[in-house]
């Protein structure tokens, strides 16, 4: 993490950037609507670091999608929003007037969605800039509490490093903000840092 | 494409510095002579533009302050003639129609030797 | 977890697969035929390769489709199929084979992305079945990049969750209406009382009980039968539930042929003239009654009951003792106690 520099944050933060609009595209396609997704920011931290404040979980329940990646990156990766949140974005998604009963049959099943379409969004950035691919299993969602969730994340001690994406979603006129959550061993860690000192490498050509 | 004698001057607005580097180390690579400056938002880039208008700009979307389209409205209603191409991995319909009001057009990121031809090809040949 | 499943070449998967003589080894090995495992299976499930062109169909795929394998084999995916395949499937497909990342089709936000239908029948009249689908990369064995396509028949859940919510949703409301008058039940009105209570301590707004009665009830059974008593009762229920214009306001049937009615947020004066319109709604049905002096026509007595309720009060028992006072006081009017005076009443 010592070696990890501005630069190399400005590098990934301009990946998930592309991935974000590559996953606001794919999303405005099925919704039909303009969908706008950003991300302000990424950090990353050690994982015992990792509290309530850093993934702003405050309290009540969250929808988590959750897909694992391997190759030269293993990690699971975790895009939280509030249980709330998610059956709004289910709702807007689906443009309809439907109650909240009728929604939450169909949360799970879109929220797997979403969380696929952005992870993958992220993972296609990915593997274009930085020029290597990675295997994916398909998408489980969860309901959770924030304690349960950050037990979750902590438990798995040999994923040492945190990377949380910051993402603000926007369909229609509503804005929904959640989090990317990349769990990433040390080793994980470094291979992302050479891929990414490879690719900074090339832009000085 | 035709080889352009003349020095030209290129605003390049985005707020990350790699993608910045990535869009000048391209574009220098083509125009070695092109004066190339930058700004890492939209406010900063209006008021560069105002102090020495450029031929030519690359706009990005999502910045911190206003958005990279507002910038764009903004910096074209006073310079005209200014060239603008817009960089966004979100190139959903309703964004390329907006960028075609502006008189621009829309580029889809990551920045590479395709979508730097691209822009030239607009820099050189758009009327 | 970190198993990909979908990535496990070194299963003997499709025939399509098995032309290298180490998988029809690995095949004899097997005691069963894995074509009969793919055709036995209840989900869709279809191979394609990277130029799209179909290696596997499996028998379910071909009832809902209503295509042959023979003649989906070997040809490009969108095109063995007579009808559109919607472009987020394609464009699913497709990122599928360039990044080789699974992708899912939800029912929540495609519906019927191919044109599968659950009885197939030669005319296409009928609506498309509801899919949830998955597509996962694999490698065939010769390290091609394929696609394998899953396919589940949402309908059957989601027709399920429809039926299963219909019918909570019909107990919930037998649970709470009262058969005869379909105005809310004593059991209904229980838990609303104590809620409704509850709220007017917390937030220290008054609540108004009315208990209603009808007068001279049991002679007008007596007089004309229970038929036409149940009938009375219906009525006034419906013309007491015709003054009510607030989602907070119920009325329920308290018993036999009383009812009483719970609202918030009303002034005492106001609360006094609603009483009075109820007792005038009632009062224009005009019901003869020939047993009733001395209109000989189907009345009400209210007991009123206003103010904000502390700890000690019991507000129903109240509206009950100021019901007691307009049946003692000649009946069709209503007396209105507010809550810290009842007590005199109580008394007498």
């Amino acid at each position: 993490m010592n070696n990890f520099s501005e630069l190399h944050l400005d590098a990934l933060t301009e990946v998930f950037s592309i991935g974000a609009g590559r996953a606001a595209l794919s999303l405005s396609e099925i919704v039909g609507d303009e969908v706008r997704i950003s991300v302000p920011s990424v950090q990353i931290i050690n994982s015992e670091d990792i509290n309530s404040t850093t993934l702003s979980l405050n309290c009540g329940r969250f929808g988590a999608v959750s897909q694992h990646f391997s190759g030269p990156l293993n990690a699971e990766a975790v895009l939280l929003f509030t249980e709330e949140q998610a059956l709004k974005i289910v709702s807007d998604m689906m443009g309809s007037q439907m109650s909240t009963d009728e929604l939450a049959e169909f949360e799970h099943e879109a929220m797997c969605e979403l969380g696929n379409i952005i992870l993958n969004a992220c993972l296609s950035a990915m593997a274009d800039i930085l020029n290597f691919t990675l295997e994916s299993s398909l998408p489980n969602y969860t309901v959770a509490s924030a304690d349960e969730i950050l037990h979750r994340l902590k438990k798995n001690t040999d994923q040492s490093y945190i990377l949380i994406l910051h993402i603000d979603l926007a369909i229609e006129k509503r804005h929904t903000a959640g989090n990317l959550v990349f769990l990433l061993s040390s080793a994980s860690l470094t291979n992302l840092i050479i891929h990414i000192d490879q690719f900074l490498g090339s832009i000085h050509e | 494409m035709p080889v352009d004698s003349s020095i030209k001057k290129l605003l390049i607005v985005d707020d990350s510095k790699v993608s910045r580097m990535l869009i000048r180390t391209h574009i220098l690579a083509q125009h070695p002579k092109w004066v190339i400056s930058e700004a890492v938002c939209g406010e900063d880039a209006i008021a560069l533009v105002d102090k020495d208008p450029p031929d030519y700009c690359t706009m990005d979307i999502n910045m911190p302050g206003i958005s990279g389209t507002h910038a764009a409205e903004q910096i074209l209603s006073k310079y005209p003639s200014i060239k603008m191409v817009i960089f966004s991995a979100n190139i959903q319909e309703t964004h390329q129609n907006r960028a075609r009001a502006l008189g621009t057009i829309l580029v889809a990121k990551p920045v590479t030797e395709k979508s730097i031809a691209l822009t030239l090809d607009y820099f050189a040949n758009s009327k | 977890m970190s198993k990909i499943s979908a990535t496990a070449p070194e299963s003997p998967t499709a025939p399509s697969f098995s032309t290298l003589p180490a998988a029809s080894m690995q095949q004899e090995a097997k005691r069963f035929d894995m074509d009969d495992i793919f055709n036995s299976l209840n989900l869709g499930v279809c191979v394609v390769d990277a130029d799209g062109k179909v290696l596997l169909w499996n028998n379910w795929i071909a009832k809902h489709s209503g295509i042959k394998e023979a003649d989906a084999l070997n040809r490009q995916f969108e095109k063995v199929f007579s009808e559109s395949v919607s472009p987020a499937f394609l464009t699913a497909l497709k990122n599928t084979l360039a990044y080789r990342l699974p992708v899912v089709l939800s029912t929540a936000l495609h519906r019927t992305p191919l044109p599968l239908y659950n009885a197939f029948e030669v005319n296409q009249q009928q609506p498309r079945m509801y899919q949830s689908i998955s597509i996962t990369p694999i490698q065939s064995q010769l390290n091609e990049p394929c696609c394998l396509i899953q396919i589940t028949d949402s309908s059957t859940s989601i027709k399920r969750e429809k039926i299963l919510r219909s019918h909570s949703e019909i107990l919930k409301k037998e649970a709470t209406t009262d058969s005869l008058t379909d105005i809310c039940n004593r059991r209904f009105f229980d838990a609303h009382y104590e809620m409704a209570v509850a709220d007017a301590k917390r937030q220290k707004h008054p609540l108004s009980i009315f208990m209603i009665d009808i007068d001279f009830f049991k002679s007008y059974n007596d007089y004309y039968g229970h038929i036409a008593g149940d009938n009375v009762i219906k009525q006034v229920a419906a013309a007491l539930k015709s003054q009510l214009s607030r989602a907070t306001d119920i009325v329920a049937r308290y018993g036999g042929e009383e009812f009483v009615l719970v609202m918030p947020h009303l002034p005492q004066e106001i609360a006094e003239q609603f009483a009075e319109r109820l007792r005038n709604a009632v009062f224009n049905l005009v019901i003869p009654h020939i047993n009733s002096a001395p209109f000989h026509q189907i009345t009400i007595s209210i007991g009123l009951c206003t103010g904000i309720p502390k700890n000690s009060d019991n507000m129903l028992n109240k509206a009950d003792a100021a019901l007691y006072q307009a049946k003692q006081k000649g009946r069709n009017q209503c007396i209105s106690l507010p809550l810290c005076e009842a007590e005199e009443y109580l008394q007498q």
